[in-house]
Parts: structure tokens; C-alpha cells; sequence
């Protein structure tokens, strides 16, 4: 009974927060349908680059099928790194500042 | 997206104890070693949420169609996930205004997470190409939820590892518990 209560209210929460994104949407104008919304603004000069790089093969882009491409873990491992990295910045600020607490606590009280 | 209490220095000795523990759940008494069943269904419920988050952000390894349908069952978890961790909301929202920063930046990277990947899966429905189609919906495509999507995915990919490496003793105390564990010992 707990648990369907806090369900109801986390369901109720997230609820709010796509309302709100859609007021953002409907708000700028870009929450319609691409199909008579007009052209939208003209792709980047890079986004074109990357299209024909794309059209001519210099770039791969992972098919659309189902299943994982084994063959293309770079994208998965740089994920990896990124979570890595970050993870790790914050553990070691933890830890110093958890270090320097009991320092000046042990400080405190000799 | 929510916090869990730190496993602690452990017991005091010759204590009966469960360290790993929610502060909410009941006092447990017990052989050292033990883990809450409460505790080990958070630890693999989050493990597993941060699998499935990191595969479904690397959209060249898994093809957008295993990203979409990940996507898709990651909100699903991340809805128990918060239900599970609704009562650690409550608690630290109404302690808010009391001093003690540590809590307080938890709280605040847990609400922008909580932002950030409800209209990350949200949009990421809105733009489906293959999942919604397969079950026979057509989404409206629009470059805000596109834009929104890329966003919000960049702002989640930053969060989620600070997310967890916030409660890093809280994962090493359980993990380390976990690997001494036998099931036979557990309530």
C-alpha cells in the first residue's frame, strides 16, 4: 500500500515534469509536428559536413536493426570513460574533504 | 536519482548490527555479514540501472533500436527506482532549510537528474523511429524534442556518475558485504 502510495506520487511528479516540457515546447513554438511547422532553422555548416562525410562513407553510422554491434565498442567504451573520469573527480574530492574533516576533528578534540 | 544512507564505520564490536541498512527499515539483529534483502534489491536494482544507462547512451554500440526500447525500460526501473527512494525525498526535502551542505548537494544533483532524465526518455519517445512505430504509434517529430533530447542526454551522461560516486561508501560497503554474503544468512 506504501509502495502504490509513493508510485502515485513519483508517477505524479514525473507527470509535472513532462507538462512542463511541454509548455516549454508548445511555449517556443516546437512542440508541433515537423509536417506543416515549417522548415525549422538551416542545419549547421558542420551538420552538413558531417552528412556528406556520412553520404560518402567517411563516416559509419551504426545500422538501425536490432542487436548490439560488437564491432563498434568505441562508442561504448568513451560512455565508459566519461562515467569513469567523473566518478572519479568526485570520490577523490569526497575523500579529501572527508580526510581533512577528521583531521581537524581529531584536532578538535585531542 | 535518490540518495541511501551511508553503510557507516560498521558496528561497534561485539555489537549485533546490520550497518547496510535504510534508517526507515527496522533494527536488525544478526551475524555479522548479513545484508537486508531491501539493501541487496537497491544495489542490483541501481547496478542494473547504471548497465542499462550506459548501453543505452552509446547509441553506435547497441543501434537505435536496442537504444529506444533500453530507453523505454529504463524509465520504467527508474519510476521503481524512485519509489523505492521516495521516502529519502521527503526526508532531506524537509530538511532542507537546516544547516549542512553535503545532503543539501545531494539533493540538488538528484533534482536536476531527476529533470534531466524524465525529458531525456520523454523526448526520446516523442522522436522514436523504430520502437513506437513497431507498436504501431506514430510519434510527432520536432526539432525542439530532438534538440531537448540531445541536451538532456549530454546533462544526464555528466550527472550519473556523480550521482553514484556521491554514495560511493554506501556501494563499496555493500558490495564488500555481498561478496562475503551467503545466501543462507540473509532474512
Amino acid at each position: 500500500m506504501r509502495f502504490l502510495r509513493h508510485l502515485t506520487a513519483v508517477v505524479l511528479t514525473v507527470a509535472v515534469i513532462v507538462g512542463l516540457g511541454m509548455l516549454w515546447a508548445h511555449a517556443s513554438g516546437g512542440g508541433g509536428t515537423s509536417i506543416g511547422g515549417g522548415p525549422g532553422p538551416a542545419p549547421s555548416r558542420e551538420v552538413l559536413r558531417r552528412l556528406a562525410q556520412i553520404n560518402a562513407g567517411a563516416i559509419k553510422v551504426a545500422p538501425a536493426g536490432n542487436g548490439f554491434h560488437l564491432a563498434d565498442t568505441r562508442n561504448l567504451i568513451r560512455t565508459c570513460e566519461i562515467e569513469a573520469v567523473l566518478a572519479a573527480v568526485v570520490i577523490t574530492v569526497s575523500a579529501v574533504r572527508r580526510r581533512r574533516r577528521r583531521t581537524r576533528r581529531a584536532a578538535a578534540n585531542p | 536519482m535518490t540518495g541511501r544512507p551511508e553503510p557507516g564505520p560498521g558496528p561497534a564490536p561485539g555489537a549485533s548490527e546490520v550497518a547496510v541498512a535504510e534508517p526507515a527499515a527496522p533494527p536488525v539483529t544478526g551475524r555479522r555479514g548479513r545484508v537486508l534483502a531491501r539493501t541487496r534489491l537497491d544495489f542490483w536494482l541501481d547496478a542494473l540501472l547504471l548497465v542499462a544507462y550506459t548501453l543505452a547512451y552509446s547509441l553506435g554500440f547497441t543501434g537505435i533500436a536496442t537504444h529506444e526500447w533500453l530507453g523505454i525500460g529504463l524509465g520504467a526501473v527508474l519510476l521503481i527506482h524512485l519509489t523505492l527512494h521516495w521516502d529519502w525525498v521527503i526526508r532531506t526535502t524537509r530538511k532542507l532549510l537546516r544547516p549542512g551542505g553535503r545532503e543539501r548537494f545531494i539533493w540538488l544533483v538528484n533534482l536536476l537528474l531527476l529533470l534531466s532524465m524524465t525529458l531525456c526518455i520523454a523526448s526520446g519517445i516523442l522522436i522514436s523511429e523504430v520502437a513506437l512505430p513497431q507498436l504501431g504509434i506514430i510519434p510527432p517529430a520536432s526539432s525542439f524534442w530532438r534538440q531537448m533530447h540531445d541536451t538532456t542526454a549530454t546533462v544526464t551522461l555528466i550527472l550519473v556518475p556523480i550521482h553514484a560516486a556521491l554514495r560511493w561508501r554506501w556501494i563499496v560497503g555493500v558490495a564488500r558485504r555481498l561478496a562475503v554474503w551467503r545466501p543462507g544468512r540473509s532474512r
